[in-house]
């Protein structure tokens, strides 16, 4: 099987010029990123403005991308920047509402969902600071080191944040599902 | 090792990062401790959430925001060759008097001295685009080819549409387009690929490639569609494939039917 054309050669070629290539770009980072930012922002409207946001700031500062910068995190810092834009625009505080909950998976079988529809909302309960150190990490799969790039801090700190983010998840996800999450959270990860 | 010390380590522990022997020990805790398999499930949990699609609405948008950037960019390159050159501009400024145009010719030195920087900079970004647009061909094709190559079914169907951006036809990307029209799983991307493939009538490799097809084309759907291209294409050298066709009792008989309208359509 041909490799698929690397990132970051792609958006050399976008520097130079070839807008069309960004295209390629975009189908490998739409569902991604705003998988991130729905699950960040809990609001599928907005996130779908910050996907494009993204790709707006993606032309516009092309000529910023260095050639040998990675792309994944490049890409990252400018959705990072676009989300914190957004956010000073928006009210501060964004109440949980129940469509905030993604469509559960047509697949999944009805308990399954329900713990991944707890985890959401014990997820948009979190302070978004804690929610997206968590994101990042787990749910993107992002190294460490990625992520204090992105963040500005050390490394060490972010896995403290990771540890303490996550230990204040559990006390919300246990809050939310009362006895019905002391049954289902061991098995959380089996049921999702 | 206690819970404390378990929930420090359970980062490194996910991404790999832990010493073989705090691994270990970790996961002797885990076994014992019910506190800290929630935890662990939990990150375990927050690892596979689902992926979340946005509304077809929103690639629609990105490309109109693209189409509209690069016509930008086309009518920004009209503009610019519209114009006969740098060095043509006639200055109106010369009949200014002596004390005047001494002012004004110093300025004028700074804003030749910034023009002339820009332009040799343009030049040489000009030149750098230029070197990459020669790359840009061999790009394309290797994005095409590897698309094609994918095991999503809606990868290649990109991959196919990618193909008819191709300014001229290219004849590593007709041949893999061919090999998708005989060969992929998907009736769907097969069809794409012909469709695809429609555009180069002219080429001699697709033509005899479609009638091969055909041999070997085991959907209805897709025989028909090459049947009747190559109606419209007036291809003679089909005819004897379009006979087999026609005689084999094992096609689907509106497939034998289409084939025997053609066979009249094209002798």
């Amino acid at each position: 099987m041909t490799r698929p054309v690397p990132d970051e050669e792609l958006m050399m070629l976008v520097r130079g010029g070839q807008g069309d290539m960004l295209g390629v770009l975009f189908d490998r980072y739409q569902v991604p990123l705003f998988s991130l930012y729905s699950k960040l922002t809990g609001d599928r409207a907005a996130s779908e403005d910050l996907v494009q946001e993204v790709f707006v700031r993606i032309l516009k500062y092309r000529r910023s991308y260095r050639p040998g910068t990675a792309f994944r995190p490049w890409l990252y810092k400018i959705a990072r920047n676009a989300h914190v834009d957004q956010a000073r625009r928006r009210r501060p505080e964004l109440e949980f509402q129940p469509e905030m909950v993604p469509p559960a998976p047509h697949h999944d079988q009805a308990a399954a969902s329900e713990q991944e529809a707890l985890l959401h909302r014990a997820l948009l309960e979190l302070p978004e600071a804690k929610r997206e150190v968590l994101l990042l990490s787990r749910f993107q799969g992002l190294p460490y080191g990625e992520i204090a790039e992105l963040t500005g801090c050390q490394v060490a700190a972010v896995k403290v944040r990771v540890h303490r983010a996550l230990q204040e998840l559990r006390e919300i996800f246990l809050r939310l599902g009362g006895a019905r999450a002391n049954r289902g959270v061991a098995g959380v990860n089996h049921g999702l | 090792m206690d819970c404390d010390r378990t929930a420090k380590l359970l980062p490194d522990y996910w991404q790999g990062a832990l010493s073989t022997r705090d691994g270990e020990l970790v996961r002797a805790h885990l076994k014992t401790c019910a506190a800290c398999q929630e935890l662990e499930a939990l990150g375990e949990g927050l690892a596979h959430l689902s992926p979340e699609h946005p509304s077809p609405a929103l690639r629609r948008r990105f490309q109109a925001m693209l189409d509209a950037y690069e016509e930008g960019r086309g009518e920004a390159s009209q503009f610019s060759s519209s114009h006969s050159g740098p060095f043509e501009w006639r200055p109106s400024w010369l009949w200014m008097r002596p004390a005047v145009s001494m002012g004004a010719a110093a300025l004028l030195l700074l804003v030749v001295g910034f023009l002339a920087g820009r332009y040799l900079n343009d030049a040489h970004s000009q030149q750098e685009i230029a070197a990459m647009q020669s790359d840009l061909i061999n790009m394309r094709q290797l994005v095409v080819l590897s698309m094609l190559q994918q095991d999503s079914a809606s990868q290649r169907l990109q991959g196919v549409t990618w193909s008819t951006r191709q300014p001229q036809a290219d004849p590593k990307i007709l041949g893999a387009l061919l090999h998708t029209l005989r060969y992929d799983s998907s009736v769907d991307v097969r069809l794409a690929a012909l469709d695809a493939l429609s555009r180069y009538g002219d080429q001699t490799q697709v033509r005899q490639g479609l009638t091969d097809a055909l041999e070997s084309q085991q959907s209805p759907l897709v025989q028909v569609e090459l049947i009747d291209l190559l109606v419209q294409w007036r291809d003679r050298g089909a005819v004897e494939q379009l006979h087999k066709i026609e005689r084999d009792p094992d096609v689907d008989p509106a497939v034998r039917n289409r084939a025997r309208q053609a066979i009249d359509q094209l002798s």
